[in-house]
């Protein structure tokens, strides 16, 4: 798909951070690839490796904890380059704790960093500025 | 989420309906768990499921896995595509028993 087709966009918003918000975390990103002009598969992927990573912050960064706090997600797309922030204020991020299972170890848990690491071609973890701790950047180029 | 169960010849089918993430595993568990445990064969019938995550993937092995040792099966029916590419993703068509 030629990078022509594809418009230059940058959307934010905050969620509550806890598990019943995942779907709407969903509906924000289906609400946003819906302006790109990408296919249905690719748009259901991407929106699948955005609700994991939410969904990590909420199990690993927050333990599952009761909070008021909220992450941010932030949805930027330029000349077909598409970049996922995602801020929070809970733990630190151990990143060289994190991994996922062997995928042939059949058992429950430990496949959506894997599938985000399927889908997405770039996944860094930085430290968040303030008043962030964590900032997340997911990114894949939507002209290959 | 929500689900309706039958019964017929000894086989209990879970009708599974809307998308499945963290927030409704504890709820599908709940449904499904206790029909293997009773060693029932279990047909979870998925055409309804517009959208699943690595959690909902987590209750299809763990009911697997169950059923397994307790000597009974789960199998997986009408399969919804998106559901299907996640399992494909997560490399599990050879293990679960679809249908």
């Amino acid at each position: 798909m030629s990078q022509s087709q594809i418009i230059n966009l940058d959307e934010k918003r905050d969620f509550e951070v806890n598990s019943s918000n995942l779907k709407h975390v969903r509906s924000f990103c289906r609400e946003v690839f819906e302006k790109l002009n990408i296919n249905q598969d690719l748009k259901d992927e991407l929106v699948l490796a955005i609700a994991e990573a939410a969904q990590n912050i909420v199990k690993h960064a927050y333990k599952n904890e009761e909070t008021e706090d909220k992450m941010e997600i932030k949805i930027s797309v330029s000349n077909g380059y598409l970049e996922i922030g995602f801020f929070d204020k809970g733990r630190p991020v151990e990143k060289d704790k994190i991994r996922h299972r062997k995928i042939d170890d059949i058992k429950p848990g430990g496949l959506g960093t894997f599938f985000i690491q399927q889908i997405m071609d770039a996944v860094v973890f930085k430290e968040g500025e303030k008043p962030w701790i964590n900032h997340l950047i997911l990114s894949k180029n939507l002209n290959n | 989420m929500s689900y309706k169960v039958t019964e017929e010849n000894n086989i209990s089918t879970v009708y599974l309906d809307g998308e499945i993430d963290m927030d409704v595993t504890e709820k599908a568990k709940e449904v499904i768990m206790p029909l293997i445990e009773a060693k029932k064969e279990v047909h979870l019938n998925l055409k309804d499921v517009q959208y699943m995550d690595s959690s909902g993937i987590s209750v299809l092995i763990e009911s697997h896995q169950k059923a397994t040792e307790l000597g009974t099966k789960v199998t997986l029916k009408e399969i919804s595509k998106s559901v299907l590419k996640v399992i494909m993703m997560a490399k599990l068509e050879q293990i679960l028993n679809l249908d």
